[in-house]
């Protein structure tokens, strides 16, 4: 077979299964955004209603609540996890055997399921037998009884903590596979001229990190705005709406409440979010390639 | 003497960061094997039972046929999506197809639409199909997410396979298909591996599509957590014990692909 049809040929199950799996969806939930569904009152999607979904949404506090409270959990999320991930890498990189056991270990947090990351914080922010909310009030006395989950800010620092404990370390493999592969010897010249070391990564190893930072920080950003799993588990989006974010709001909307035009529409909204992040995140991974090459 | 305190500092922190990586899973094993009255207590002096094990896999939670759907939806799901995704990496890796770019941006941009999106149409399509509440629909579903990914990160690991090998062979006669069996894809299986267990443990983990689409006889795992959520409260030994269960299996094929692991994720994110 010629290379060139073969390309193509190559492409085809891949495309098969994306195309089906996801374009297809996309659209059927593009025309039901724009219709009235009560699927509580009738099975077959109802009137034609122009963008009402849409301007509903923006009319409506439980809408404004959800992206309220999302755009708080990124931004906190994304700041914490990325200098957290940045440092880490920087102290594993060294040799030594501690080093070496934290950097296997450090792939468990990522591995483990979030719904059971969110059942286990639950279990552990309990105020009346959870080992941390007691162990906390243990060493600062001003903690005992303190209820984490039904205080609006505590829930919502406690579901911070569950994410940024499930992906730090993803984010520090990212940074540790960034320091691998700039060259040292700057870094080492620097050194032997006498630069301290806060000097040398802010002044050296940061700034080459640039590229690798901006491309961890855009997909901590795209995930953390599908935050849904340990809302569910952890929190229910309570106490009250504090931690009802877009997508446990969606859910509700889809599939409590079955107004399927309505999350449709929602559901629009936080697609065009993500997909102008992700158009950027692309451009940005584009000509990063070009200057690595130039 | 500076040096020396540095060396204090940097152990201390190691081990901080240690204890804050493990403790909860610690804490979840020894919930595990605790007397229901011992888990409503901190004390890590107990006299250790295998009972919960025995609870959930017995009525009413059996946990053993949620093993199962856990197991069948996340290994048909590699068996799908790593085979189409390799092929369509080593495409996209190796031939400067028209329209690539764009192509390729289409295949990574479905990774950013919000699963919510995906899952709503195929509730309704399901539902009108009588499907929900299968494991095929669940195939289907995570199919959507999962295969985007591995395409690009396979991509990364065959980018990083020099193809001088490729076009010795092909100058000597050898056809493109026969170099991708003889060349290419031995030196590409431990990414394609790699990417499988990857692939395995997202899909294993996967809570969203299945919270919506499974009811009582394709439930997953993660979803079985949420059902010791009783009226007589939370059944926290229980829930460790079917938490155990989740994470052995992850854990173990965390750690086998660990060391590539870091790789590949480079690989995926800088190329």
């Amino acid at each position: 077979m010629q290379d060139k049809s073969l390309s193509y040929a190559l492409l085809v199950p891949a495309f098969v299964v994306v195309l089906a799996t996801t374009l297809y969806p996309l659209g059927y939930s593009l025309a039901t955004a724009f219709r009235e569904w009560d699927l509580t009152r009738q099975i077959r999607p109802g009137a034609f209603v122009g963008f009402d979904n849409f301007a509903y949404a923006f009319s409506e506090t439980g809408f404004q609540n959800s992206i309220w409270v999302t755009t708080i959990f990124v931004v906190v999320s994304v700041a914490v996890t990325l200098v957290l991930a940045m440092s880490l890498a920087l102290l594993l990189r060294r040799k030594g055997r501690m080093h070496t056991f934290t950097r296997i270990i450090l792939i468990l947090p990522f591995a483990m399921s979030p719904a059971l990351i969110g059942v286990s914080y639950r279990f552990m922010f309990n105020p009346e037998f959870g080992v941390l909310a007691k162990g906390l009030a243990g060493i600062f006395p001003s903690l005992a009884g303190v209820p984490w989950l039904a205080d609006p800010n505590l829930a919502m620092g406690v579901l911070l903590a569950t994410d940024i404990w499930h992906w730090t370390p993803y984010m520090t493999f990212m940074c540790l596979g960034g320091l691998a592969s700039i060259p040292k010897e700057t870094e080492e010249s620097a050194r032997i001229d006498g630069a301290s070391t806060l000097r040398i990564v802010f002044g050296i190893v940061l700034p080459q990190m640039k590229g690798i930072l901006a491309i961890t920080a855009v997909l901590k950003t795209i995930f953390a705005l599908k935050m849904f799993d340990q809302v569910v588990t952890l929190t229910g989006g309570g106490p009250g709406r504090s931690t009802e974010t877009l997508a446990y709001f969606i859910f509700n909307v889809g599939f409590k409440w079955y107004d399927m035009g309505y999350a449709s529409a929602l559901a629009w909204i936080l697609t065009a979010i993500m997909m102008l992040i992700s158009i950027w995140y692309v451009r940005m991974l584009i000509s990063d390639k070009k200057m690595a090459t130039a | 003497m500076i040096k020396r305190f540095y060396w204090c500092v940097e152990r201390a922190l190691l081990f901080m960061i240690s204890s804050i990586i493990l403790f909860p899973i610690l804490w979840m094993f020894l919930t595990a094997f605790k007397l229901p009255r011992d888990a409503y207590s901190i004390s890590i002096i107990f006299t250790p039972t295998l009972n919960n094990f025995l609870t959930v896999f017995a009525e009413p939670w059996n946990l053993g046929s949620m093993v199962m759907n856990s197991v069948i939806v996340a290994g048909t799901t590699v068996l799908i999506a790593v085979p189409c995704a390799s092929l369509a990496a080593y495409s996209f890796s190796r031939f400067r197809v028209r329209g690539r770019k764009f192509l390729f941006f289409l295949i990574l941009s479905t990774q950013f639409i919000p699963a919510v999106v995906i899952v709503l149409p195929f509730f309704l399509m399901f539902r009108d199909l009588g499907l929900l509440d299968t494991r095929f629909a669940l195939i289907i579903v995570n199919l959507a997410i999962v295969t985007p990914f591995v395409t690009w990160m396979i991509k990364g690991f065959i980018d990083a396979i020099p193809s001088d090998s490729e076009e010795a062979a092909m100058i000597d006669g050898a056809s493109r298909l026969r170099v991708i069996r003889d060349i290419v894809l031995p030196m590409a299986m431990p990414g394609i591996l790699t990417s499988s267990i990857f692939c395995f443990i997202l899909t294993w983990n996967e809570f969203l599509f299945a919270l919506i689409l499974t009811r009582r006889d394709a439930v997953t795992l993660p979803i079985g957590l949420v059902s010791f959520r009783t009226e007589h409260g939370d059944l926290w030994e229980l829930m460790s014990a079917a938490g155990v269960m989740i994470t052995v299996p992850i854990f173990i094929m965390a750690l086998l692909i660990q060391k590539h692991f870091t790789r590949g994720m480079t690989a995926g994110a800088v190329k």
